[in-house]
């Protein structure tokens, strides 16, 4: 971890291509008509006369037609669906999202959104398109929210083309509210990961030997944490760890004194044990969002916790009677702690739906200092989509056999993608350093609000 | 003929046949076509349009996309009673310069083109493009890529752009431009800078923006010399120097603060304040930074507008939107919402071909040769044939603009802005 090595030293993360093990649904269905292709040979045939490389030049520049039976049988794999062979024989092909693509994750995963992160996680690039944005406008929680842009008065950007370092690291603990020089009773007890994100702990039944082992080395290789409730022996990386204590699992810790651990804050009284018990590490309560979770969460400050971390479920909606997205659910507990004059004694950490780099962003401004990854884990490891994703205790996402340093590779790839985009979205709103970003609602913009202000005065229709 | 002629003709005639057989519907909506802001109709409709000049009569949806939100959700009211109004009266020019001095220009339309730079699109969609600027009496922006020696016999309906490469930016080619625009920001990657691909960047690129070849060009972000209004005032006078005719246009991305941004660059001179929405855009961009970063246009413009009103000084700037532009409608939209016109890009490349894949910077580039520097690709589109096709969807466009305003009564486009009274709002 960052926090025990000394000097200067410039964060990067190395990505290496790992390709998918596991073979990916086409994106597009490309058919061609086959007595109407034939009958176009023919013609082109007597058009071109016979020039071969004339009849036989394709349209397709990506090498969908380049096998041996050219249009008879398309490489359905490489279409990028850019639709040139329509426009050229729209009564020979069709080409339309396929079936299987369709299909791909649940309620919440689109399919979209599981292409991405197998893409992320294979190439460790940052997805670039041309001509503008292709979905839809706005929308709930996340989608509802843009990140503010600094025109000209800003520090010199960059990040990924390498000028001015922007920085991404992070500090979990408790800070000290003043410093008292003549009375230094202890040291702060915070750690400084190098970017806002944690792997969270995975589903249960979905954290066989190799998915732990592959989490924990892409933990240890990007100098993050990963939360395990049960470790087994010999995992690599156990300074990475973040380990998961149950009341009964005291004991068992308590000789190796982890730097930092979690408990189920639900139950509170574990809180003082655990205060006594590990007084020198840094002690995370874990919360469910729910209406009450800023009392709750003000209430676990003043006893002393250093950090919270907070989840709404995997699709991103807490636990309130009246479920809310975890962005609304997060500011509530950050302005509660704001208003109790605690925010800037706890770390928050904050999981459940974040799936795409741009929602670690967008959950720093609703208040998490960072936050924790869990389906997207699988995801990236080419887990199976078998229903939906929605419970940790029940998620229908399967492991399946994998190389540990694959997947490693593939979190690594993940992680240093999203730090990429992290840097472009600070980048752009001429931020150097992430940590200024927490609770900086004023550095973004909701749909809801604009929409009420900009089309103020505009009747609806009847 | 070899056969890389023949080749590229066959392809030539082919992809042009299907932009004309397409919107006939006669082998259907093609599935795959589309997405949720240009649906597979709009694009069918865009091409129809750039055939026929006339707005699509076999009930292809050629309004709004289906993006649930902004334009996609407002829609006109219907007004009984109004006073006729002949719609061949119906004057849809804007000013350019509403100031006191300078040169008055006014375009016919109120739609010029945005930028789109040599290197990032092929030569003769570049062409095309400025042809049809010259046709229409409008103007079509060279984008930061520098000005090829092609489009100088079209100067006086080409925007000379400066931005924060200063690629190809001479005395000369701020010498031709009638109006010079700074972009401090896009809407594709706001806050970032223009970002080339390695593969994009051949021998005339290179030359062009004096750089190496096949070496990937980043612009840097912002402009390292001005970090103030009063800075951006320098900039300005410099370009007032070097060409005191020109008019000096501002394009800028939408952040919280763009209503500021707007009054600034008035205070700082500027003739034009173009705001340029997060949606939209046509250079290679960062899908984050599409999707995530800046407002959307529709809820700057009423913003920037309101802003200008109350400060007092809307009458002396003329305000222009872009960043996700595709119809008529939504021209007249955002002009309700308060802009004077419109500045559009996307809307040109779908008019030849664009099928908005995205797949603009994938290996050779654009497959239809609009987005690439592929000598072969880039001859699919023959520039007097894209001249024609710009011009037919502008005039489609413009008979669109002209039932709208009939329908209201208005006698000029300029009586439309700012009248959201006119708009309502679909849930
Ligand atoms: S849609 Fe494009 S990529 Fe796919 S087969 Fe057709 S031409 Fe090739
Ligand atoms: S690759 Fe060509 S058709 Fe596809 S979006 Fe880019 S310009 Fe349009």
């Amino acid at each position: 971890m960052q926090a025990q090595e000394t000097g200067y030293r410039r964060f990067k993360i190395e990505s290496r291509p790992a390709p998918h093990v596991y073979p990916i649904p086409n994106r597009f269905d490309v058919r061609a008509r086959k007595i109407r292709l034939a009958a176009m040979l023919v013609h082109e045939a007597f058009e071109y006369r016979f020039e071969k490389e004339v009849v036989l030049s394709r349209p397709c520049i990506y090498g969908v037609f380049s096998g041996h039976f050219g249009g008879f049988k398309p490489l359905k794999h490489k279409c990028v669906g850019c639709m040139r062979c329509v426009q050229e024989y729209p009564h020979i092909m069709t080409v339309k999202p396929s079936e299987a693509y369709k299909k791909l994750g649940d309620s919440f995963w689109t399919p979209e959104m599981v292409y991405t992160v197998w893409n992320e996680a294979s190439t460790g690039k940052i997805p670039v398109k041309g001509m503008g944005y292709k979905g839809a406008f706005g929308g709930e929680g996340f989608d509802g929210i843009w990140t503010d842009m600094s025109e000209i008065v800003r520090p010199t950007r960059d990040g990924v083309y390498g000028r001015e370092y922007i920085s991404t690291s992070v500090d979990v603990g408790r800070k000290p509210t003043s410093i008292d020089l003549d009375n230094v009773i202890e040291t702060p007890r915070t750690i400084e990961i190098p970017l806002p994100i944690i792997f969270d702990e995975l589903p249960n039944g979905t954290d066989n030997d190799d998915v732990q082992t592959a989490v924990a080395l892409a933990a240890g290789k990007v100098g993050t944490l990963d939360v395990a409730r049960e470790t087994r022996l010999g995992r690599p990386g156990p300074e990475n760890l973040l380990p998961l204590i149950d009341e009964e699992g005291i004991e068992d810790y308590e000789e190796k004194q982890p730097s930092i651990l979690e408990f189920d804050a639900e139950k509170p009284s574990v809180l003082r044990k655990l205060l006594t018990r590990f007084d020198r590490s840094i002690i995370i309560g874990r919360l469910p969002l729910r209406e009450d979770s800023g009392q709750v969460a003000s209430e676990l400050a003043r006893q002393g916790v250093h950090g919270l971390h907070l989840y709404a479920d995997y699709h991103g909606r807490d636990y309130s009677r009246d479920p809310r997205h975890i962005s609304t659910a997060l500011r509530d507990v950050h302005q509660q702690l704001v208003r109790d004059g605690l925010r800037d004694q706890v770390t928050i950490i904050a999981s459940g739906g974040i799936t795409l780099a741009e929602h670690v962003p967008k959950a720093i401004i609703c208040g998490a200092d960072l936050v924790g990854i869990d389906t997207t884990i699988l995801v990236a490891l080419q887990a199976e989509f078998l229903g939906e994703t929605r419970n940790r205790a029940n998620c229908g996402l399967r492991p399946r056999r994998i190389n540990p340093e694959w997947g490693a590779q593939r979190l690594v790839n993940l992680m240093g993608v999203w730090h990429d985009q992290l840097i472009e979205i600070l980048g752009a709103m001429g931020m150097r350093d992430v940590r200024r970003l927490r609770g900086d609602i004023g550095r973004s913009m909701m749909d809801s609000e604009l929409r009420e202000q900009s089309f103020k005065g505009i009747a609806w229709a009847t | 003929m070899g056969n890389l002629e023949l080749i590229v003709e066959k392809h030539t005639e082919r992809i042009h046949r299907g932009l004309e057989v397409l919107p006939t519907l006669k082998h259907g909506l093609p599935e795959g076509l589309g997405n949720k802001r240009w649906t597979g109709d709009l694009i069918l409709a865009t091409y129809e349009q750039a055939l026929t000049g006339d707005i699509p009569q076999n009930g292809l949806e050629y309004k709004t996309g289906n993006s649930g939100g902004g334009f996609d959700v407002l829609g006109w009211k219907t007004h009984d009673g109004v006073a006729k109004v002949d719609q061949d009266q119906i004057d849809l020019s804007i000013p350019l310069n509403k100031r006191g001095e300078g040169e008055k220009i006014e375009i016919p339309v109120p739609i010029y083109g945005g930028g789109m730079s040599f290197g990032s699109i092929s030569l003769n969609f570049m062409i095309a493009r400025a042809r049809a600027a010259r046709r229409l009496g409008t103007y079509t922006s060279t984008g930061e890529g520098g000005y090829p020696d092609q489009i100088v016999p079209y100067r006086n309906h080409v925007i000379t752009q400066v931005a924060t490469g200063m690629f190809g930016v001479r005395e000369e080619t701020i010498q031709y431009a009638p109006i010079v625009e700074f972009k401090y920001a896009q809407g594709a990657k706001p806050g970032l800078g223009g970002h080339l691909l390695a593969d994009k960047v051949t021998s005339e690129v290179a030359k062009m923006r004096e750089s190496s070849m096949f070496t990937s060009l980043y612009s840097p972000f912002p402009f390292h010399s001005v970090y103030s209004v009063e800075d951006h005032k320098k900039h300005v006078d410099w370009i007032k120097t070097v060409n005191p005719r020109a008019l000096v246009s501002v394009k800028v991305s939408t952040p919280t603060d763009v209503d500021m941004v707007a009054i600034g660059s008035y205070y700082a001179g500027a003739n034009v304040i173009h705001i340029d929405g997060g949606y939209g855009g046509t250079g290679a961009a960062p899908e984050i930074a599409k999707k995530n970063i800046a407002m959307p246009v529709e809820y700057a413009i009423p913003k920037v507008h309101d802003y200008l009103v109350s400060e007092g000084v809307r009458d002396e700037i003329t305000l222009m939107a872009s960043g996700g532009i595709r119809t008529a409608d939504d021209v007249a939209k955002a002009i309700a919402l308060g802009a004077d016109g419109c500045v559009v890009a996307t809307a040109e490349a779908v008019a030849v071909g664009c099928t908005h894949c995205g797949n603009c910077e994938r290996g050779r580039g654009c497959q239809v040769g609009i987005t690439t520097t592929d000598p072969e690709l880039s001859q699919f589109i023959d520039p007097e044939w894209g001249e024609k096709r710009i011009v037919n969807l502008f005039n489609a466009w413009s008979k669109r603009l002209r039932i709208i305003l009939a329908s209201f009564g208005l006698e000029s486009i300029r009586d439309l802005r700012g009248r959201k009274d006119l708009l309502v709002r679909f849930k």
